[in-house]
């Protein structure tokens, strides 16, 4: 991407910013950009999620499938992410250039979703060993402006939060074959438990501080960032007393290190530490926010904004 | 120097050799390159063989499966051989899916081990319409410098010889497979195909029967692999495949095939010494 | 899927026999206390921070600029680099090189299934972290517009299979005089709960891999790629769910594993050079030979020309 032309002072201005915790938009080094983020826009999805951070614009729908378990694996579902690219979101994207992005971000998510303390396969299982369920999370990228790994897992997280699986009964017949029931009431559905999912938080590193969320002149400024998956807490996430529901400790459930330069071992244990940080905030906001759209939903006070309404 | 002059003017480079009757790496027109052959080494596989003829590196593995057989031959267990070129043995290899070179030596080493029925794909059947062994048998070349064929084929068969195939109980009204994998049986594999490649370049107006050729050798005739691949099954001619190159006399065809039995006669002995040396 | 007309596929419904063994559906725990045994030895009688004996050398491939083959005991990664060439398909002017990166899995290469023959998701996966590792470590301003293709194939896979590509496609590139600001080496280590295993087998990682039912245990796996010399860490890769404490931990004993390889990477570079000047010599050697005949041959032909 042709980023901004900045002069050497310019580049400057903006390191010793970042060294004083004070960047020139008057952000911290943990803050974010401002961020909308709507649920429920994709009438056919079981669950979808539109998130907009700055430039960024991201659509995520989930389908649901009913399909076989591995047999490693018999009391688990599965779940999969597909990144898609749109060609209009930046030039370069034209053909087959976001293919490479589109893959590693998948990946991320694949990894970030791997252990069942972030998100546990077993909520998703029908009957053992026969049927459970499938997830399809295709996350459209249909603005890019920079910082997409940290949009893609909110938004992702904010649909598997909206995703409603019917109720399924499940009984073993003769010969080994299950049956399955579906309930005629569309409304009878369960949600997902999905309060420790994984939030994606990049640290870009300027100088030899970090900085979450960089806007295009700071990106300029940085040869590497480093993504840091952090599992969420439950409690963010409920509208009942919280006070029963254990207080889950933040852990990573993956890294990764993004561009062409290289972080000195102390600069990467503070990076961690920071993203830690970082991704509690987000948490936390992001689990206020989406209480406060289902209690409006419920309420039937929802306004609906964004295009696609 | 030499390096430079074999860059500038190949051919001339090659001629000049081939006129003192010698061939660049010292080699007598029909002198084939040293082999070394190690069986068992990969232990992820159920078999596995690595053949080093002067250069060129094949491994070969051999995975086990189960299915149920085709319903034309209800009776036949599968051999499934594939031969992948890989972008790092050589500069002229691509990633990607393989190139139409890949797929022709594919062919040919399949064709060899299937004309010399060194297998019975009835071995290979468990229970009749129901059950029967798959053999993945994987060849890649880690390093290709000519006469990919014959170290294909060496490690394709050097593996079969020492696969052993676990014990299966099927129970017929329940569907249930066991496999039990202390108690094993060798597979049985008839006769010992062994190929031989040449190069055949054309010199004034004869042409020289090259035995085992380098990559460089092939390139200098006409490109493409050997020109003439000569197969030996325990005494018995199973396959001459002969791809561009120069024309053959008869006579040269005559002594391909009898440099070929002799070769094979080495060969022979080799991968049952290392077979043997192994299972000690 | 659909069907690859370039390669004889065998039936659909194949499956690896190992699904109808008695091991196959082990529990987590048995497959947890089969690890350790009573006197705290691993499985191959390594202590829990002892990793295995790393065998490399180089110049393994007559075709390639470079190459280089790695071992650590049943692990074993084959490696070749190739001349710089132009990048394909591409009109702008790239003031940096490029490293174009693959791995690939070979079919027989894992105990546990049978590797299809096109490049799945982990060999992907595995080609951009290794790419990622690589770029700090090339000095890539000195061939601009031009890209160097790095080739890693996995002989077979028995666990730290990353640390292994990334220790080979070093002396690969070191191998094809491929400028580098410093040797990388890179190590890897698997968590499981209040344990770290240094260098993991397959078997070890396949259980970190797994998240046990209680709660709040630490497990994963962690492989860090590092520029000694600088100090720098190049590429860190961590999968699984662990606390902060643990992962900068895991990253203390990682840096002083990738430290310890140094004398033995260097070592291997040192033969390499070695071995090359002699080579070199023969040559030399040879080729004044050569020209000495020639030299006699002229003065015998002049004397020729002169005497009639």
């Amino acid at each position: 991407m042709a980023g901004p032309l900045l002069s050497s002072t310019e580049k400057i201005f903006i390191l010793h910013g970042v060294q004083n915790d004070y960047r020139s938009d008057g952000r911290s080094n943990i803050d974010y950009r401002p961020m909308e983020l709507e649920t429920d826009v994709v009438s056919h999805a079981s669950g979808s999620a539109r998130l907009r951070l700055a430039n960024t614009d991201i659509l995520v729908g989930v389908k649901t499938e009913i399909d076989v378990p591995k047999p490693d694996n018999p009391g688990k579902g599965k779940i999969e992410f597909f990144v898609d690219c749109s060609a209009n979101a930046t030039p370069e994207f034209e053909g087959r250039g976001g293919e490479q992005l589109a893959n590693s971000i998948s990946n991320m998510m694949q990894r970030a979703y791997h252990t069942s303390q972030a998100f546990n396969l077993k909520q998703l299982c029908i009957f053992e060993g026969k049927q459970c369920w499938k997830l399809y999370v295709d996350i459209l990228i249909l603005e890019c402006g920079g910082n997409l790994c940290d949009a893609v897992s909110l938004a992702v997280k904010a649909a598997l939060f909206n995703t409603r699986l019917p109720f399924v009964k499940a009984a073993l017949m003769d010969g080994g074959n299950v049956d399955l029931q579906l309930s005629d009431d569309p409304y009878d559905s369960k949600q997902l438990d999905i309060g420790c999912a994984p939030l994606l938080v990049t640290l870009c590193k300027i100088g030899d501080k970090c900085v979450v969320d960089p806007s295009a002149e700071e990106e300029s400024c940085s040869v590497i960032s480093l993504v840091v998956g952090v599992t969420g807490n439950p409690k963010f996430y409920c509208t009942e007393d919280t006070t029963n529901i254990l207080n889950v400790e933040c852990k990573c459930s993956t890294i990764g290190m993004n561009g062409p330069g290289s972080v000195a071992p102390k600069t990467l244990k503070d990076a961690i530490n920071q993203g830690i940080i970082a991704a509690k905030c987000l948490d936390e906001a992001l689990g206020k926010a989406l209480l406060r759209e289902r209690q409006e939903t419920i309420v039937m006070k929802k306004h609906s904004y964004g295009f696609l309404k | 120097m030499a390096e430079i002059y074999k860059l500038i003017h190949p051919v001339k480079y090659f001629n000049d050799y081939i006129s003192r009757n010698v061939r660049p790496d010292g080699r007598q027109f029909h002198e084939h390159r040293n082999i070394k052959l190690n069986v068992n080494s990969i232990k992820a596989s159920e078999a596995s063989g690595v053949v080093k003829c002067g250069n060129t590196t094949v491994i070969c593995g051999i995975k086990l499966e189960l299915a149920t057989p085709k319903a034309e031959e209800p009776d036949s267990g599968f051999l499934v051989t594939n031969v992948e070129l890989l972008p790092l043995c050589s500069s002229k290899f691509r990633p990607g899916p393989p190139s139409d070179y890949a797929q022709v030596v594919s062919n040919i080493v399949t064709d060899i081990v299937m004309n010399s029925e060194c297998i019975n794909l009835k071995d290979l059947c468990i229970v009749y319409d129901k059950l029967a062994w798959v053999l993945y048998c994987d060849i890649v070349c880690i390093d290709n410098d000519g006469g990919l064929i014959d170290a294909c084929v060496m490690a394709l068969i050097s593996s079969l010889k020492t696969l052993t195939l676990p014990n299966v109980t099927y129970d017929p009204e329940t569907e249930d497979i066991k496999v039990d994998i202390t108690k094993r049986s060798p597979l049985k594999v008839n006769g010992l195909p062994v190929a031989t490649s040449f190069a055949i370049f054309p010199f004034f107006e004869k042409s020289i029967l090259l035995t085992d050729p380098s990559a460089y050798e092939e390139d200098m005739c006409g490109g493409n692999g050997a020109n003439l691949i000569v197969c030996w099954n325990k005494g018995f001619l199973c396959g001459t495949q002969k791809f561009g190159g120069s024309t053959l006399s008869m006579e040269d065809e005559k002594q391909a095939l009898k440099i070929a039995k002799q070769r094979t006669k080495l060969v022979e002995k080799l991968i049952e010494t290392c077979i043997d040396n192994e299972s000690k | 899927m659909p069907l690859d007309f370039r390669r004889f596929n065998g039936p659909e419904d194949s499956v690896s026999y190992t699904r109808f063994t008695q091991d196959f559906l082990k529990s987590y725990d048995e497959l947890h206390n089969e690890l350790i045994n009573k006197s705290n030895l691993r499985k191959d009688g390594r202590a829990l921070d002892e990793a295995r004996s790393m065998f490399a050398r180089t110049d393994m491939i007559s075709q390639a600029k470079g190459s280089a083959y790695v071992e650590l005991k049943k692990t074993k990664v084959v490696c070749s680099v190739f001349d710089p060439r132009e990048i394909p398909h591409q009109n702008e002017f790239s003031q940096l090189g490029q490293i174009f990166c693959e791995v690939k899995f070979a079919p027989f290469s894992c105990s546990r299934q049978r590797r299809p023959a096109a490049p799945d998701a982990e060999d992907k996966s595995l080609s951009v972290a290794l790419r990622q590792a690589l770029e700090p470590a090339v000095c890539r301003h000195l061939f601009p517009n031009y890209q160097i293709d790095v080739f890693v194939y996995i002989i077979e896979h028995d666990g730290a299979c990353l640390a292994a590509a990334i220790n080979a496609a070093g002396l690969a590139l070191a191998d094809a005089a491929v400028p580098m600001y410093d040797i990388i080496t890179a190590s890897s280590i698997a968590i499981i709960g209040d344990k770290m295993f240094v260098d993991p087998t397959e078997e070890e990682e396949h259980v970190a891999m797994i998240s046990p039912d209680s709660e709040n245990v630490n497990h994963g796996i962690i492989t860090m790629s590092m520029l000694s010399e600088l100090k720098q860490v190049s590429d860190f890769i961590q999968i699984g769910s662990m606390d902060t404490d643990c992962v900068i931990k895991a990253m203390d004993i990682l840096e002083k594993e990738c430290a310890k390889l140094i004398p033995n990477i260097q070592q291997v570079l040192v033969m390499n050079v070695v071995q090359n000047i002699e080579q070199q010599k023969k040559l030399e050697e040879e080729a004044k030979e050569r020209e000495a005949a020639l030299n006699a041959k002229l003065e015998e032909w002049k004397t020729l020309l002169n005497a009639g």
